[in-house]
C-alpha cells in the first residue's frame, strides 16, 4: 500500500513537473521570440531556438537518458526482478533512488572508456558514422509540436508561441525524408568498421529500413487523406472534434484508422531496430553494426535509439492520439478549469492568462501520452520474441504493403462517400471491434487443453 | 522348410522419447496479432504488479505473499535460508583436550577426488605410535564438497556438520582453510580412542562431559 501510494504521488510530481516545463517552456519561446524580433532578425528565430532548447535538450533527451535506465528496470518489472540499485550516491545510504544513479555511472564509463579504432577500418567513415546515425533522428523531433499555438502580445506586436522548433507545410514528408538519412550511418558503421559481422548487420540494416519505409508512408497517407494535410499541427486540429458528434468520443487516428495506426507503428518499429526487429543488432547472432565501437560513440548510436523512441511515440502521439487533446468534453473541462485558476490567481479571467494555462496543461497532457507510449514499446520489446530475417521481409512486403494499399484505398472510398469523419469512424470502429474478438476468440481458443497424445505401443 | 521354426514376431523397438504431438494452429493464432496482444497483457500485468505493490522482502522466496511477484533476494541484507538437509563446510573435530583428533593418516588427503587436502605429519615425543597433523590445509575454492572425506576418515576427525558455506574473499590464499580455521565446534569422544586406554587416563566421556557406560561384553581384567 505504501508503496501504491508513492507511486501515486511519484506521478502527480511528474505531471507537475511537466507543466512547469511547459510553462517555462511558453515563457522562453515568447521572451526569445521578442527578443530576436527587437534585433530585427524575425521572431520565429528566436522562438526556434527557445523551441530548440526546451524541446530537444530539456525534454528529449532527459526521457531519453532516463529511458536507458527505464529498460532495465521496466524490463526487469515485467521480468520479476528488481533492476539495477546498486549504484548509490555518496551520503545517501542504502536509498537507490530507483536506479537514476546507474545513468551517472553509464555517462562515467562511457566518455572514460578507451575509444578504440579497429585496424581494418576506414577511419573517416568509421569516426563519422555514429554522427551519421545520431543527427537525422535528432532531427526528426524538430516538427513535432508539443503544445497548442498561444498568441501573446509582445509590446505592439503579437506573437504566437508554441512549442514547436518548426512548421513547415511538408509537413510528414519531413518525416519520411530525414528517417530514410538514418539508414546511412548505420549502413556505413557497419562497413567502415572493417568486420564481416557489423557488415552483416549493417546489410541487414539498409534492406529492413528499405522494405518498411514504403509501409511507413502508407501507413500514414490514411491519416493525411482524413486530415487533408501533412502539417502535423493541422492533424491535431482535426482530432480535436467528436466522432459521430458526440462530445466523448474523440475523433483520434486511432480510432478512425486503426489499421493506419497499426501498419505505421509496425514499420515505424522496425526502423528504430528494436526487438522484434532487432536483426541488424542481434546479440545472439551477430552482435550488429556497432560490435566494433567503443566507448561514447557506441553511445551515440544507443542513445539514438533512445531518441528514436521519443520521436516514433511523439510523432504517433501526434497523429493518432489526438495529439494534446483529450475528448471535446474534457477539452472544454479542462478550459474551465484553466479559467477558474487564472480567475483566483488574477482576479479575472484575463484571456492570454487563461489560454497560456490551458496551453500548459495540454503540453503536460501531450507529453504524459509520449511517456506512455514510450513504455509501450519498452513492453513490446521486452514482450515479443525477434522475427526469423525471412519473416521480416514477408511481414513488410507482403502483408503491410498490401494492407496499406488496401487502407488507403478504403479511406479513400470512405471520405468520398462521407467527407464528415462519420462513415470512416464506423468503418474503424468496426475494425477495432473484430480485433478485440478475434482477441477474445483467440484467449478462448488457446486455454483449450492440447489433445493427449496417443499411447506408444498400444494395439 | 515349413516347419522351421519361425522367428519370433518382432516386438517394437522401445521409443526412448515420444514428441507431444502439437495441437494444430487457430486462425487467430496464425493471423499472430491477437497472440501478440495476449503476450503483452502478460508482461503489463506484471509489470503493474511489480510497480505498484511493495515486495515481501522475506528471504525464503517459496514463502513470499502479496501481489509483487518479484523474487529477488538481495544477498548481502537478505540471506535465504539453506534447506534442513544442508550440512555445510567442513571442520576438523577436536578431542576434549582440544587437539584434532585426526591422526594425519592421510585416508582423506588420498580419496579428495579434488586433491584439494594438504597433510603434514607429525609425531608425539611420549608417544612414538600415534601421530598428528603439523599441518592440515583445505583448498575450499577446490573443494567440490563431495564428503568423501568425512566417509573416509577412520577416527571420525573430519565432519561436515557447520551448516554453513565457506565465506566469499577477495584473494585466494586466505581461502585455504588450515587447522586453526578448520578446527571448531564441539569436542568428540568415543570410548574406543585410545588415550582411554593408557594408564590413569580419565574414564571416557562424550562431548558433554557424561561418562560413556562400558559395553555389555567390555570386561575388565
Ligand atoms: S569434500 Fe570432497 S573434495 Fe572436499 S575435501 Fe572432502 S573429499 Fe575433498
Ligand atoms: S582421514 Fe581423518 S584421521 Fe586421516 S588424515 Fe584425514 S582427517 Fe585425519
Amino acid at each position: 500500500m505504501a508503496r501504491l501510494f508513492r507511486m501515486l504521488l511519484l506521478g502527480v510530481l511528474i505531471v507537475l513537473g511537466l507543466c512547469a516545463w511547459a510553462w517555462l517552456g511558453y515563457l522562453a519561446v515568447n521572451w526569445l521570440g521578442g527578443v530576436t524580433l527587437g534585433w530585427g532578425w524575425g521572431a520565429t528565430l528566436g522562438q526556434a531556438v527557445a523551441a530548440i532548447v526546451f524541446i530537444q535538450l530539456l525534454f528529449v533527451m532527459i526521457v531519453a537518458t532516463l529511458l536507458t535506465l527505464a529498460e532495465r528496470k521496466w524490463s526487469a518489472a515485467m521480468q520479476d526482478r528488481i533492476g539495477p540499485n546498486r549504484a548509490r550516491l555518496p551520503g545517501l545510504g542504502r536509498f537507490s533512488l530507483g536506479g537514476i544513479p546507474h545513468v551517472l555511472a553509464d555517462a562515467l564509463k562511457m566518455i572514460s572508456k578507451e575509444d578504440f579504432l579497429p585496424s581494418q577500418s576506414n577511419r573517416v567513415l568509421y569516426h563519422l558514422a555514429p554522427v551519421l546515425n545520431f543527427a537525422p533522428i535528432f532531427c526528426l523531433f524538430a516538427i513535432v509540436p508539443m503544445g497548442p499555438p498561444v498568441p501573446i502580445r509582445h509590446g505592439f506586436a503579437v506573437l504566437v508561441a508554441t512549442l514547436q522548433i518548426a512548421n513547415p507545410d511538408v509537413g510528414l514528408l519531413y518525416v519520411f525524408a530525414i528517417a530514410s538519412l538514418a539508414v546511412y550511418g548505420v549502413s556505413l558503421a557497419g562497413w567502415a568498421s572493417g568486420n564481416k559481422l557489423a557488415l552483416l548487420g549493417g546489410v541487414r540494416a539498409s534492406s529492413q529500413m528499405i522494405a518498411y519505409e514504403v509501409a511507413l508512408g502508407l501507413g500514414l497517407v490514411g491519416m493525411m487523406m482524413t486530415a487533408g494535410t501533412l502539417r502535423l499541427d493541422q492533424m491535431v486540429q482535426t482530432q480535436s472534434q467528436g466522432l459521430f458528434g458526440l462530445s466523448w468520443l474523440p475523433a483520434w487516428g486511432i480510432f478512425v484508422q486503426p489499421l493506419g495506426f497499426l501498419l505505421f507503428f509496425a514499420a515505424a518499429f522496425a526502423e528504430t531496430k528494436r526487438t522484434p526487429f532487432d536483426l541488424p543488432e542481434g546479440e545472439s547472432e551477430i552482435i550488429g553494426y556497432f560490435v566494433e565501437y567503443s566507448g561514447m560513440k557506441f553511445g551515440m548510436f544507443m542513445i539514438a535509439e533512445f531518441v528514436e523512441i521519443v520521436t516514433l511515440a511523439a510523432i504517433v502521439t501526434a497523429v493518432f492520439l489526438g495529439g494534446w487533446h483529450l475528448s471535446p468534453a474534457i477539452d472544454g473541462g479542462l478550459a474551465s478549469f484553466a479559467a477558474v485558476l487564472v480567475r483566483w490567481r488574477f482576479g479575472f479571467a484575463e484571456p492570454t492568462g487563461v489560454l497560456l494555462t490551458l496551453a500548459v496543461m495540454q503540453t503536460a497532457i501531450f507529453a504524459v501520452k509520449v511517456l506512455v507510449l514510450c513504455w509501450l514499446q519498452l513492453a513490446i520489446r521486452w514482450t515479443f520474441p525477434r522475427f526469423r530475417y525471412d519473416q521480416i521481409q514477408y511481414l513488410g512486403w507482403r502483408i503491410l504493403l498490401p494492407l496499406g494499399l488496401a487502407n488507403v484505398f478504403a479511406t479513400g472510398v470512405c471520405l468520398l462517400l462521407d467527407p464528415s469523419l462519420s462513415l470512416l469512424g464506423a468503418v474503424g470502429l468496426a475494425e477495432i471491434g473484430v480485433g478485440i474478438a478475434a482477441l477474445l476468440w483467440s484467449g478462448a481458443k488457446s486455454t483449450q487443453p492440447a489433445p493427449a497424445p496417443a499411447h506408444v505401443g498400444s494395439h | 522348410m515349413s516347419d522351421a521354426p519361425k522367428p519370433p514376431p518382432k516386438a517394437p523397438a522401445p521409443v526412448a522419447y515420444k514428441a507431444p504431438e502439437l495441437r494444430p494452429e487457430t486462425l487467430p493464432e496464425r493471423a499472430f496479432v491477437p497472440e501478440l496482444l495476449r503476450g503483452l497483457a502478460v508482461s503489463t500485468s506484471h509489470f503493474l504488479r511489480n510497480l505498484l505493490f511493495s515486495r515481501d522482502p522475506s528471504p525464503d522466496v517459496l514463502h513470499r505473499r502479496g501481489p509483487n511477484l518479484v523474487s529477488t533476494v538481495q544477498y548481502p541484507e537478505e540471506v535465504a535460508p539453506y534447506p534442513p538437509g544442508y550440512r555445510g563446510m567442513h571442520r576438523l573435530v577436536p578431542r576434549p583436550d582440544g587437539n584434532p583428533r585426526c591422526v594425519a593418516c592421510y585416508m582423506c588427503a588420498t580419496i579428495c577426488p579434488a586433491q584439494c587436502i594438504y597433510i603434514e605429519a607429525g609425531e608425539y615425543p611420549q608417544d612414538p605410535i600415534e601421530k598428528f597433523p603439523r599441518r592440515f590445509e583445505i583448498d575450499e575454492l577446490r573443494c567440490i564438497v563431495c564428503g568423501l572425506c568425512v566417509e573416509a576418515c577412520p577416527k571420525d576427525a573430519i565432519r561436515m556438520d557447520t551448516g554453513t558455506h565457506c565465506k566469499p574473499t577477495y584473494d585466494r590464499p586466505t581461502i585455504v582453510y588450515g587447522i586453526d580455521r578448520l578446527l571448531k565446534g564441539p569436542a568428540v569422544s568415543h570410548r574406543t580412542d585410545v588415550w582411554f586406554k593408557r594408564e590413569g587416563s580419565d574414564p571416557p566421556a562424550d562431548g558433554h562431559g557424561h561418562p560413556i557406560p562400558p559395553l555389555p561384553g567390555e570386561g575388565k581384567s
